[in-house]
């Protein structure tokens, strides 16, 4: 796989300027650079099509550019992920997040409805048997997540599931450890539930 | 090249070599109560500095978001004894439970993971409990039978007021938990593990006073206490 490389450069040339702000052609690269380099998988408004790759559209800022970040020093493990940012800059990151922060989340699909009032009773009161956590209190009630807590609302039912199951193994352990040990206690099925009742809010 | 990006995704997920499953949620264990020449809350580097930084109630608010998925968003826990009632509780008593938890000095294996310092820095806890300090303790906290409420009376003035005070208020300074507002189940659990040591952090002079009471004795007491309520502040 062949990055267009020349124009990452030009962007980042840009970017490296050490402007605070940027200028409209400069944010126009950025965009650029983001749908040459990231839009194979995310989609070119970060609204994924693909399952398994996580939608970016309208993800906290800084929750997103920690995640960039640990694929770069690879504190989160991915081998898809790691090449890509292994080519640019903490300015880049910081400049991509902010991109994908800004675009509009599309709509989420919810594959099986039925368990969308478990996922719902566990997401807003967790359960208290199995010591499992609200979601609600680091997501939000929207699932809309909060800085360093991410945005989950409307998120691919499969994507969410995959981190469950890598936070459950011990495979996924950058960031705070909170969601290792609440992946771990759910049930196959609250896990399922709950990631389709995330991927219907709206 | 065409394949399905969920097959990728799930076989690079399969090759990433990674440390097996969460070693660093299982919680330590350190001697205590039931070890020769046990001594209650010893010097601990983490809570002096919790308790040496100056807490910050309204930074704790947000810190507690991690909390509150199982603590509420008001403090109170639930009835059931899955979770105690902490607002209202000192702010040394939290401090102290949280370091005791991460240090292995109490046993609580549901609660440790959230404890740990890649959670919660020491100075975090110390907000945290200043906020919960400040939040006013329930009025509905959960409630005995209402069975041998003389008996129970009877028992906390004889034995316990003297250190948890005349209406369960406790002592900040010597880091005695205010028992009033908290729930019957939970006060019932706890005071029982202390008489029978499973509490390991357990002041041994609870233990010289539980140690001939008998389980209906404790369910009184732990009704009379779930009675008792604070001044308003």
């Amino acid at each position: 796989m062949a990055y267009p490389t020349q124009k990452l450069l030009v962007a980042l040339a840009l970017l490296g300027g050490g402007l605070s702000v940027a200028s409209a052609a400069q944010a126009e690269s950025l965009a650029a650079t983001a749908v040459a380099l990231c839009a194979g998988c995310h989609g070119a408004d970060g609204n994924s099509v693909a399952t398994a790759f996580p939608k970016l559209a309208g993800q906290q800022k800084k929750y997103l550019l920690r995640e960039l970040m640990d694929f770069k020093s690879g504190k989160r493990a991915s081998e898809i992920m790691a090449p890509v940012m292994a080519t640019l800059s903490e300015n880049d990151l910081t400049e991509l997040a902010v991109y994908y922060a800004r675009q509009k989340p599309a709509p989420g699909v919810v594959g099986d409805p039925a368990l969308l009032a478990l996922g719902k009773d566990l997401y807003l009161k967790g359960n208290s048997k199995t010591d499992v956590p609200s979601c609600e209190s680091c997501h939000d009630e929207t699932g809309n997540g909060d800085g360093k807590f991410p945005r989950v609302a409307g998120q691919h039912v499969d994507y969410t599931l995959d981190q469950f199951r890598l936070y459950a193994a011990g495979k996924r352990t950058n960031g705070a450890r909170v969601m290792q040990a609440v992946a771990e206690r759910m049930s196959e099925q609250e896990a399922r539930a709950v990631a389709e009742y995330m991927a219907s809010m709206p | 090249m065409k394949l399905k990006p969920t097959l990728i995704a799930v076989v690079l997920s399969a090759l990433a070599a990674h440390p097996a499953s969460a070693e660093f949620q299982r919680q330590p264990r350190v001697s205590g109560i039931e070890t020769y020449g046990y001594k209650w809350n010893p010097s601990d580097q983490d809570m002096n500095k919790a308790l040496a930084y100056k807490a910050n109630a309204k930074k704790g608010r947000a810190t507690y978001k991690i909390c509150k998925g199982c603590h509420q968003a008001d403090g109170s826990g639930l009835a059931d004894a899955s979770y105690p009632q902490l607002a209202g509780q000192h702010a040394s008593v939290i401090i102290k439970q949280m370091m005791d938890i991460r240090a292995g000095r109490r046993d609580n294996p549901r609660m440790y993971p959230f404890s740990g310092e890649w959670i919660v820095s020491a100075e975090e806890i110390a907000d945290i409990a200043a906020y919960l300090n400040q939040l006013p303790p329930p009025a509905g906290n959960g409630k005995g039978d209402g069975a041998n409420l003389a008996l129970g009376k009877h028992l906390y003035d004889q034995d316990c007021a003297s250190c948890h005070g005349k209406n369960g208020e406790g002592d900040a300074k010597k880091f005695y938990p205010m028992v009033a507002h908290q729930h019957f189940a939970y006060l019932k659990r706890e005071t029982r593990e202390s008489r029978d040591q499973g509490r390991r952090n357990t002041n041994p002079d609870m233990v010289k006073v539980l140690k001939n009471y008998s389980d209906a004795d404790v369910a009184a007491v732990s009704d009379y206490l779930s009675r008792l309520t604070l001044p308003k502040k």
